[in-house]
């Protein structure tokens, strides 16, 4: 059977015209018309509600501020790509292949004064956060007193189960018994995050700490922690639910190799 | 109803998007597409300045708490711009990438919420404990298909919204505008085509994308 005049379904799909009963029969025997029918008339919906679309309010000054801030301060946090070799403060920072993410010094000209501003500050009020115990290394190579800190482990961590791919970053365990997190895009919680050391033998575990909103965190291990032995890093979704278990819903997950 | 309807042809509509209202459709969005992916930082505050209020829009059409909305929008970006080597051009536009982005979030965000909401039984901060939020999956296709309808050649989108936003039928059109009938309907007939492929690839209830929330799609 021949299929439907394409213009007749446009026709159909506006409304323009009724179906009349030949062709009703007949959209109900053909699928392939009446599905294209059917889409037709979902896109001329769609377009007639979304009139007012062409004519959208600005956002808010402070939000472009608030993402540039954001990616400022990811940009200025060592992304531990490369953590294998001992990261040693503060040159190495200097490097630009250990900070992948960090455009070139004159690149950042191209935004204006306030933004750097805003950036820097936030970045600043991060690093703050961190501590200068981490390798961040600023700007000025020249005064921080020169934390030597080794890297002794180091995983990279990725999305697990359904988390979607996008979430992911980074663990390091420096020689002082410090834990490094660096983690993107964590989905939203309605509870928290922990972080844990499993053995990938026995699925035996402990818990680490708790992660905060930032996409950096600084964890004390236990001093006498058997990292070979509970050698994966993992992140879990936590519910305030009075149960101090891993709830079994983990975001993300790494292996710690030194 | 009559074919004296006021409809003001010289206002463009503009892509859901641009931030000129007359530029012609696309100074080459795929150029922004590869320097967004590429890095370059000129590209992000464009993308910005083309698509924050699609993806805003988004976000305050489904969530009921505006600093949500706000929050969202902002996480968007963010995690676009550090993921962007994930973009793949061809399997999409950039606004459509984005919405998705702005769509999971939102999702995420929505079920954050309905989580709270059974764990604390009073609704505190909502003054209206019901409110009537748009499906992200509809706001996405919405705001995909206008996108692309300010993207057609300026004839076929008249002519389009005519028949849209004004109801006429094609032969209202062709007397309104003194286009002959037989161009007016190939016209609506291929900007329809362009919708429609672009929904396809773009939508949110069309394509690839993984299911969002259990009986969205």
């Amino acid at each position: 059977m021949q299929h439907m005049d394409h213009d007749r379904l446009v026709f159909l799909a506006l409304g323009e015209s009724e179906a009349d009963n030949e062709e009703r029969a007949y959209l109900a025997g053909c699928e392939h018309c009446r599905s294209e029918l059917e889409n037709l008339r979902r896109v001329a919906d769609l377009s007639a509600e979304g009139q007012g679309l062409h004519d959208l309010p600005d956002p808010p000054d402070h939000l472009w501020q608030g993402i540039v801030a954001e990616i400022r301060a990811a940009e200025r946090l060592p992304t531990l790509v490369e953590p294998r070799r001992p990261v040693t403060a503060p040159d190495t920072f200097a490097d630009p292949p250990a900070r992948v993410l960090s455009p070139p010094a004159r690149k950042r000209a191209r935004w204006s004064g306030w933004m750097t501003t805003v950036a820097t500050a936030a970045a600043a009020a991060i690093l703050g956060v961190v501590g200068t115990a981490v390798v961040l290394g600023g700007t000025e190579p020249e005064p921080a007193p020169p934390q030597q800190q080794t890297v002794r482990a180091s995983a990279s961590l990725a999305a697990f189960g359904e988390t979607p791919p996008e979430v992911n970053g980074a663990a390091r365990v420096f020689d002082n018994g410090q834990l490094h997190l660096h983690v993107v895009n964590l989905p939203d919680v309605s509870g928290y995050y922990e972080v844990w050391l499993i053995d990938p033998e026995t699925m035996e575990m402990f818990s680490v700490g708790v992660l905060g909103g930032d996409t950096d965190a600084l964890l004390p291990l236990p001093p006498n922690a058997d990292l070979e032995r509970y050698s994966v890093v993992d992140i879990s979704a936590e519910g305030y639910d009075n149960n101090t278990a891993h709830s079994g819903d983990s975001l993300v997950r790494g292996t710690l190799t030194s | 109803m009559g074919v004296t309807v006021r409809h003001a042809p010289q206002k463009a509509t503009r892509p859901v998007t641009a931030a000129a209202p007359q530029e012609p459709p696309g100074p080459p969005e795929d150029d922004l597409a590869a320097r967004f992916r590429s890095g370059d930082e000129a590209a992000l505050r464009e993308a910005y300045d083309r698509f924050g209020r699609a993806v805003l829009h988004l976000a305050i059409s489904t969530l009921s708490n505006r600093s949500d909305a706000e929050d969202v929008t902002q996480a968007t970006f963010v995690a676009a711009w550090l993921g962007r080597e994930t973009f793949d051009p061809t399997k999409g536009s950039l606004i459509g990438w984005l919405l998705g982005i702005g769509r999971r979030k939102v999702i995420d965000r929505l079920r954050a919420s309905a989580r709270e909401a059974r764990v604390v039984e009073t609704v505190r901060q909502h003054p209206d404990p019901t409110p009537t939020r748009s499906d992200p999956d509809n706001v996405v296709d919405r705001l995909v298909v206008a996108d692309e309808l300010a993207r057609l050649p300026g004839e076929q989108r008249r002519m389009l919204e005519l028949a849209f936003f004004d109801d006429l039928t094609h032969h209202q059109i062709a007397t309104m505008t003194g286009v002959p009938l037989g161009t007016v309907k190939s016209h609506i007939r291929r900007g329809m085509q362009c919708l429609k492929r672009r929904w396809e690839v773009d939508g949110a209830t069309h394509g690839p994308r993984p299911a969002g929330l259990p009986g969205a799609r």
